[in-house]
């Protein structure tokens, strides 16, 4: 029985952050109506040429950079053809000859300790658009709302070796490229997208075995399940002549837990590159790059060690937060207003991830700025704010984002404006101590007479009537001290 | 360049010319080869491409969204349209 | 399709007594007008936006007449392959509808886009004068794209005077033209800009005083043709020009530009029109189950057979197994014509003289005259007399044609070529209606 080795590389296409497309001033945006971020250039319509958007050669170097990659200086773009009723022009603008980044790296943990997955290249292009089958016309519905969108494809060398290394691998680009703000890459939202290239040799063999690519696979996970079923094929075919291996590209039918040669559609045929003579060269001096070097964050893994090591989070916490960089802005943004670090963390870790996923949006949709929360931590322990209601004014902040408005510099005038302020007025609360003992006095001389848990329902009802506005210190002593007249 | 050739050099951009034109073309290419070859005599081994005929880069536009064009208005010449979609044939996967 | 269809369209505005008139090529874009640039894939095709350079000359003023006649896609010989049909005059002889409406006056410039030398063929025979400009210099945003890194707007016109004012209102930076050069530098072909950097003694804007002949090329044409460049020598001559002739290397490589023009113009054609294809707009056929019939036939039914030419060419010359000695072989032609042209400019001048620039002097086209026939027996001609406008389209210098033949400036030269074009010979060239 041979022992077979799995030789994988990948294709990831990644949806940069940017507002506007690459070639032309169309929104870059998601859930529109079909046709509505378009104009006559990303239709494919005579007269309009193409200007390429700054921000997407920031973002291409920031990727560069944050994989490890040398940045080419001079990167140009060129076009490629073919026929496909999603690509309006009939030819897509990419990088051929000379792309943003090349030679990087992605560390990926295994097993077996630390591995470097080497990235081939880093090229920037656009996306194409998008087509719904109608079933009932049996007619093809084309939406160019994504062609044009910025797209960076990340190539690795075929270095990985596992469905695991592979999971690790996308993970870590994810987490990478979140941090950075290059995109969002979520897969189910398309933003991600891996293309898993594939073969099979006796282990031992230096020689590449026909490779298979596979495409459609909507999640990590889903990536694992073609990974395998298609190793096993691969496997298969040579060791029992099931079938005969050919290079194709194959879909990955995850219902099915299958995969299924896919009509090419790129007919085999040349592409036919030649440099765009409408875009000229985008060259790179030392105060572009240094300017962009300037602006990488701290890897997740460094914020976590100085958690840990300075700040002095459990690794736990830490851990959590530095999967995110919304969270670990906003911790450190909490911090800088002079929030304490675990407080700070708690009402990440336990409060804002429970309004994010009651909301079913995830850490990276984090809209509270860490000044606010660190604002709104000071209120609470000042008593100026109930804890109930502290958690209340965090959802306030959710509200105001969903709204688009954005979050008030003074949370204090803020909390004010929404009414959920605890009440200073002393002689209110004293008035609602007075009348809550007159309403109960059996309940009070229980207490008076010993029974400490008298106090409770005592100190709720007058909770209720202030509707929970006080510091509740200030209550307890105040009805306390009544008690004892 | 051979009828062959030609095919598929046709099947590629989409075209189906006719037996006549095809024989047209064949000769035409024929004579394009010769141009190659005059070409070939031109020594451009220390020369580099010039891809723009006037020095230029960095012509790049800030990231500013803009909408002007309506969808009714794009879609206005669409030989089939349903729904705000371009439709054409049921394409296989 | 009728003979002899000189505009395509007519705009409904009415033409004003006393302000210029401007027709425009079919392969400029205007939204009150259809667009069809010569071809039945077009045919109707209502743009939702202007060209820019439409914008600018309705802000200074004139009237556009409406879409002038061309070749499908204008890189054809003399507009013989328009969809439309060719134009040919009373004796036979293929004109186009740019030289008519200057000729019976019904407009005063004609604003078009040359891309193969189609417009600078034209002047040359029907006498008439020609600028295609420095690229860069007029915005291409709104023309309907074939051969990008060439072609230019370009105009015709009665006289030297007429064009310049037509390129003073089009000349300009333009950030939605990805190619339009500063602000700066565009100035400088219209008469204020140019005046400016004269006085400023800039190199570009010194009178041209030395002229070199393009002796190969002279010799590739007939003997009207020759006829016609000694005139323009000796006119020039007795006006203190100079004259001399380019170094044999140079003429070498003028010989071939064209073969170099041909590939890089096909090439990027055929990529421009891969969007035409019946599915978002224009022409499609009739009956298609799938959609490469879809494709297919539309492409098919639309185009003319020297367009399918061009585009079959243009994908071939790009193909893995081509493209180092087609494609990339041509960029660096390119480049030598380009240092070819520096070297001739720099050159200094035989005796005297040694201020101002230099111009080379060249035919335009080989005959004096063409017919369908000539067309009929040579579909390819725009392929082979291209030679003449080659070496300006594939370097993108400013080209000037008047008196029936043709001068080539450096950079930015355009006002200091169209004031040397006053001393050619006009009547020499005249051609009637």
């Amino acid at each position: 029985m041979t022992a077979f080795e799995t030789v994988i590389g990948l294709e990831v296409h990644v949806e940069l952050a940017t507002k506007s497309k690459i070639f032309c001033s169309c929104t870059n945006g998601s859930d529109a109506e079909p046709n509505t971020h378009v104009c006559p250039a990303c239709c494919g319509m005579p007269g309009m040429l193409p200007v390429a958007n700054r921000q997407v050669i920031n973002l291409g170097m920031t990727a560069g950079m944050m994989l490890n990659c040398h940045i080419n200086r001079t990167t140009t773009f060129d076009k490629k053809s073919y026929y496909y009723p999603d690509l309006p022009a009939s030819y897509q603008t990419t990088q051929w000859f000379a792309p943003i980044a090349v030679n990087g790296y992605v560390t990926i943990q295994t097993e077996d300790g630390p591995k470097d997955i080497r990235v081939k290249q880093i090229h920037m292009e656009e996306d194409a658009g998008k087509l719904v089958h109608d079933n009932l016309t049996y007619t093809t519905l084309v939406d160019f709302n994504r062609t044009s969108v910025p797209l960076i494809e990340i190539v690795s060398q075929p270095d990985l070796r596992s469905a695991d290394e592979v999971v690790a691998y996308l993970e870590r680009l994810r987490s990478l490229l979140r941090f950075a703000k290059v995109s969002g890459a979520r897969m189910e939202k398309g933003t991600m997208r891996a293309d898993v290239n594939l073969s099979v040799r006796p282990a031992g063999s230096t020689v590449l075995g026909v490779r298979t690519e596979m495409k459609n696979m909507a999640s990590i996970a889903a990536i694992r399940r073609a990974i395998e079923y298609e190793t096993a094929r691969h496997i298969d075919a040579i060791e029992n002549g099931t079938e005969e291996l050919v290079q194709e590209t194959r879909g990955w039918d995850d219902d099915a837990g299958k995969s299924f040669a896919m009509r090419n559609k790129e007919t085999a045929g040349d592409y036919r590159y030649f440099p765009d003579p409408n875009i000229m060269p985008v060259v790179i001096d030392d105060e572009w790059y240094d300017q962009i070097r300037a602006s990488l964050p701290e890897l997740p893994e460094v914020k976590l060690e100085r958690y840990v090591a300075q700040v002095g989070l459990s690794d736990y916490d830490a851990g959590i937060l530095a999967q995110s960089r919304a969270f670990c802005d906003c911790f450190e943004g909490a911090m800088a207003v002079g929030a304490a670090p675990k407080e700070a963390a708690n009402w990440i870790i336990t409060n804002c991830t429970g309004i994010l996923n009651k909301r079913g949006l995830t850490s990276e949709d984090l809209p509270v700025p860490g000044r606010a929360l660190g604002q709104l931590i000071g209120l609470v322990n000042d008593g100026k704010v109930s804890s109930a209601n502290g958690k209340r004014l965090l959802e306030a902040l959710f509200d105001l984002d969903s709204r688009g408005e954005s979050v008030p510099e003074d949370m204090a005038a803020f909390a004010e404006a929404e009414g959920l302020v605890n009440s200073s007025d002393t002689g209110a609360l004293e008035a609602v101590v007075a009348a809550v003992i007159a309403a109960d006095p059996e309940t009070a001389q229980a207490y008076r007479d010993g029974r400490e848990k008298a106090l409770n329902p005592l100190f709720g009802a007058c909770m209720k009537q202030l509707k929970g506005k006080c510091d509740t210190q200030v209550l307890r002593s105040l009805l306390i001290a009544e008690l004892k007249k | 360049m051979d009828r062959d050739a030609l095919l598929g050099l046709e099947r590629l951009n989409q075209l189906a010319l006719t037996p006549e034109e095809q024989d047209e073309m064949l000769a035409f290419f024929a004579a394009r080869e010769t141009d190659w070859e005059s070409l070939a005599q031109v020594d451009t081994a220390n020369v580099e491409r010039m891809v723009h005929v006037r020095p230029m880069v960095n012509v790049l536009r800030e990231d500013v969204p803009a909408q002007p064009f309506s969808r009714e208005d794009l879609l206005a010449q669409a030989p089939e349209s349903m729904d705000g979609y371009w439709q054409v044939p049921r394409v296989l996967q | 399709m009728s003979e002899n269809t000189l505009f395509i369209t007519e705009n409904p505005c009415n033409r004003t007594a006393g302000r210029p008139v401007i027709g425009l090529d079919d392969l400029i874009l205007t939204q009150d007008a259809a667009t069809s640039a010569g071809s039945k894939m077009l045919a109707g095709f209502k743009s939702l936006f202007e060209a820019r350079v439409v914008e600018r000359l309705r802000e200074a003023g004139y009237d556009i007449a409406g879409k002038a006649n061309i070749g499908e896609f204008g890189f054809d010989f003399l507009g013989e392959s328009s969809y439309f049909g060719p134009v040919v005059d009373a004796d036979g002889h293929l004109a186009t509808a740019t030289a008519k409406l200057l000729m019976d006056s019904s407009v005063d410039a004609v604003v078009g886009l040359e891309v193969n030398g189609a417009q600078a063929r034209s002047a040359a025979l029907a006498g008439q004068v020609h600028l295609k400009p420095t690229y860069g210099c007029v915005s291409r945003f709104g023309t309907v794209a074939v051969a990008c890194s060439g072609e230019t707007v370009d105009i015709t016109a009665r006289s030297t005077e007429d064009v310049q004012q037509v390129l003073d209102v089009l000349a300009g930076h333009d950030d939605a033209d990805g190619t339009s050069l500063p602000a700066r530098e565009c100035v400088r072909v219209t008469a204020a800009g140019f005046a400016e950097a004269a006085g400023a003694g800039e190199a570009f804007a010194a009178p041209i005083t030395h002229v070199k002949v393009a002796r190969g090329l002279m010799d590739a044409a007939d003997a009207d043709t020759k006829q016609l460049m000694e005139a323009a020598i000796q006119a020039l001559s007795s006006e203190g020009v100079d004259i001399t002739d380019m170094a044999s290397e140079t003429d070498a490589l003028f010989a071939v530009a064209n073969l170099a023009w041909n590939i890089l113009m096909c090439a990027e054609l055929c990529n421009n029109v891969n969007r035409f294809e019946g599915m978002k707009y224009g022409y499609h056929t009739e009956k298609y189950q799938t959609i490469d019939e879809l494709y297919t036939k539309s492409r098919t039914e639309a185009f003319g057979y020297l367009t399918k030419a061009a585009i079959l060419y243009g994908s071939e010359v790009l193909a893995t197994g081509n493209y180092e000695r087609c494609y990339d072989k041509s960029l660096r032609i390119r480049r030598l014509v380009s240092e070819a042209f520096s070297n001739e400019f720099a050159r200094g001048a035989s005796a005297g003289n040694t201020a101002g620039q230099t111009a080379i002097l060249l035919p335009a086209c080989a005959k004096r005259a063409y017919s369908l026939a000539d067309v009929e027996a040579n579909p390819y001609l725009a392929f082979e007399e291209n030679r003449f406008t080659a070496p300006a389209a594939i370097t993108g210098l400013p080209a000037v044609t008047a008196g029936g033949v043709q001068l080539i400036g450096s950079a930015f030269s355009d006002v200091a070529l169209l004031r040397l074009a006053n001393i050619l010979p006009a009547d020499c060239a005249g051609k009637e209606a």
